[in-house]
């Protein structure tokens, strides 16, 4: 129990508290802010955090992630343009709600349900994770591989691109993290006698690069896009009908989730469709959902939020991040010195407690803030895009330069953001190759010590339970949804035929 | 195709591709032999790429049994090469590269800014940071000189100084960088 006091102790600390403050203000405007998400925000805020203590740090990328989680539900409502990809279900009851000039109501309910799921979820890490950690503290190097393996498969259904090519994202970002002396063996790889690349290419400039710089190239495509916003006079608590018609919903989509969350690599985009269509597929009133149903708006952002907590499980359990945003947080912890993973239940258990507790506390600051402040926040979205995207630059550059002092990692971060614009370009996600990028090093890391373990008979890993569970996982997560597809093609014409 | 309204994605079941997305002109879509030039030629530089790292995997050491710790260094780099191979190639069968959009000349112009930018970076850093941010904010159509000293200036000194005083992180000397570190 002591663990779980003493995270809570030491939010007592000013400092802390009015970092939280200002990270959840700064994680709603950036949420608020079309083309800006949690995941950039967090990356762009990564080098701000190296002076700070770890507690500070983590606590702070954390209260960015959830609170611009909820806040893309602002621009989503007011102006029908997602602030983030997770509140694009909510656009379409939040918009209709708007133009019915119900978008206080609408803001609102987003407001009480994305809190709702974030605490809903943090309770459930608060939970899960020890359990998971406790779990995982027995297994050898060959489960670890299986399990970053199985982390690794669930790429192929992540993020706008197709399976395939979020794969061959995921490689190339292990690729990329083959580079520099082996960790094994001390041989050089594809360092080309450069001292720059001894110590391979760091994940820091890398994120900045891939989603700060290629969503600038993005943006520069859009500035011909003109967006409508409506006028909101405040914004108001749900009423006891709106609870009475939407308990149920706010419920099941935060279960829903905190479920997609924990599953590796899966974030809130993916929870928030999931929930959104599990609302209208219990709703009594299915008919109204995408003229303005306020379950709509419910569903999708308890969903979106639930699958902040859930996002964490793994993350900080395992050390297989849950969410692109997550990656970004993972690789904070990498920086800051400390090995996510079972041992941190046991080692730095106050410093897991402290990140638990303070999540908790940025969904209660949001929803004050949300309630109290959305009119104001809404107004960000009129920052012109000429001003906004060159600050981000100016911001990505200076991070990317802050963390080693080094212009290598300026011109990585330039580097990764060109080619990021191209891949999304091409149809291929950017997650899978930031997700790659962290756990290529452990994936090979692991191969090789349960390769020495298994005295180099790589089939014996196929004799280990656990192992084999993981890797039957893999195969379903890689080639599940393509037998599925046949096997439902298949029974189509059958069915149609019986009929 | 006829996009999908917020009632029939609700109604239908959602995809990615229900959710939100804008309007594109016709001069936004890319030409029919564009489209089969970069359809083809993705994969093809990707497979080139793939084979010019494995032959680079070739020339790595190669361990004594005692020290290569369970693989040797090129191992697994190579079994991830060839997978890369052979997805790229199911990709071209099955999921081929389809362009929705064609680049437009401001996204032309703001890399080859970057290059500027990383031109500049020989004389100073934030000169550099701050012609980039002007230039870019001029380029993408912001006329208020306000504006524009705004980004140019205002936000890299004080970004500047941020990291500096606060997070006490020395930046690369240069022209303007040296009147302040002396």
């Amino acid at each position: 129990m002591d663990p779980l006091i003493n995270g809570l102790i030491s939010l007592a600390d000013p400092y802390l508290l009015l970092l939280l403050l200002i990270a959840t203000i700064g994680g709603v405007v950036i949420g608020a802010l079309p083309g800006l998400n949690a995941t950039t925000g967090a990356a762009l805020l990564l080098p701000f955090t190296l002076t700070m203590d770890p507690v500070p740090a983590i606590a702070t990328m954390t209260a960015i992630y959830c609170s611009a989680t909820f806040a893309g539900a602002i621009t989503a409502i007011l102006i029908n343009t997602p602030g983030t990809a997770a509140s694009a279900t909510t656009c379409l009851d939040g918009y209709p709600l708007a133009r019915r000039g119900e978008a206080g109501r609408a803001l609102g309910m987003a407001v009480v349900s994305s809190t709702f799921g974030g605490i809903f979820s943090v309770l459930c890490l608060m939970l899960a994770a020890p359990l998971l950690a406790r779990a995982a503290y027995n297994f050898s190097p060959p489960e670890y591989f299986a399990l970053t393996l199985f982390g690794l498969s669930m790429l192929a259904s992540i993020g706008d691109g197709s399976a395939l090519k979020n794969l061959i994202a995921g490689g190339l970002g292990i690729l990329i993290a083959m580079i520099g002396v082996d960790n094994l063996t001390s041989v050089e790889r594809f360092t080309f006698g450069s001292y720059e690349l001894y110590e391979g290419i760091g994940f820091v400039p890398v994120m900045i690069g891939v989603f700060g710089i290629s969503e600038l190239l993005v943006q520069s495509q859009q500035l011909h896009v003109k967006r409508e916003a409506i006028r909101m006079k405040s914004v108001e608590l749900p009423g006891r009908a709106d609870y009475k018609k939407t308990w149920r919903t706010i419920l099941r989509s935060s279960g829903i989730g905190t479920f997609i969350g924990i599953l590796p690599a899966e974030g809130a985009t993916v929870a928030s469709m999931i929930g959104y269509n599990e609302a209208k597929r219990w709703s009594r009133n299915s008919g109204e959902f995408g003229k303005g149903a306020i379950e709509g708006v419910a569903g999708s952002e308890a969903a979106n939020n639930a699958a902040t907590g859930g996002a964490m499980v793994p993350t900080l359990a395992l050390g297989i991040p849950g969410s692109a945003t997550a990656a970004v947080i993972l690789a904070g912890l990498m920086v800051h010195g400390l090995r996510p993973g079972p041992a941190m239940f046991t080692e730095q258990a106050d410093f897991a407690y402290a990140i638990f507790w303070s999540m908790m506390l940025v969904n209660i600051l949001f929803l004050i803030i949300g309630l109290r402040g959305a009119k104001v926040f809404a107004r960000v979205t009129l920052i012109p895009v000429q001003v906004l995207w060159p600050s981000v630059f100016v911001f990505s550059i200076v991070g990317a330069y802050a963390l080693d002092q080094s212009m290598f990692d300026v011109w990585v971060a330039l580097g990764s953001g060109v080619i990021g614009y191209f891949m999304r370009r091409y149809g291929f996600s950017v997650v899978p190759l930031a997700i790659g990028l962290i756990l290529g090093g452990m994936l090979e890391q692991r191969l090789g010590q349960s390769m020495v373990m298994l005295d180099e008979k790589w089939w014996l890993m196929f004799t280990r339970p656990l192992t084999l569970l993981f890797l039957v996982l893999t195969a379903l997560a890689l080639f599940g949804p393509a037998l599925w597809g046949r096997l439902v093609k298949r029974r189509a014409p059958l069915e149609s035929s019986g009929e | 195709m006829p996009q999908r309204s917020h009632e029939d994605s609700a109604q239908q079941g959602l995809t990615q591709g229900d959710l939100p997305q804008r309007d594109l002109s016709q001069h936004d879509l890319p030409g029919r032999d564009w489209h089969r030039f970069e359809r083809w030629f993705i994969p093809c530089l990707i497979i080139a790429f793939c084979m010019v790292a494995f032959w680079l995997t070739t020339t790595f050491k190669t361990m004594p049994p005692i020290l290569k710790r369970g693989i040797q260094p090129s191992d697994f780099p190579q079994l991830l090469l060839g997978l890369l191979v052979l997805l790229t190639l199911f990709m071209v069968w099955k999921d081929p590269i389809r362009v929705k959009e064609r680049m437009h000349r401001s996204t032309w112009g703001t890399i080859l800014l970057f290059a500027v930018f990383a031109a500049t970076t020989a004389i100073d850093l934030f000169l550099a940071l701050a012609i980039f941010a002007v230039a870019m904010a001029a380029y993408w159509g912001e006329r208020r000189v306000p504006m524009l000293g705004l980004v140019g200036l205002v936000v890299p000194v004080a970004i500047f100084f941020i990291f500096d005083q606060v997070f006490e992180i020395r930046f690369p000397r240069g022209l303007l960088t040296n009147l302040w570190y002396g």
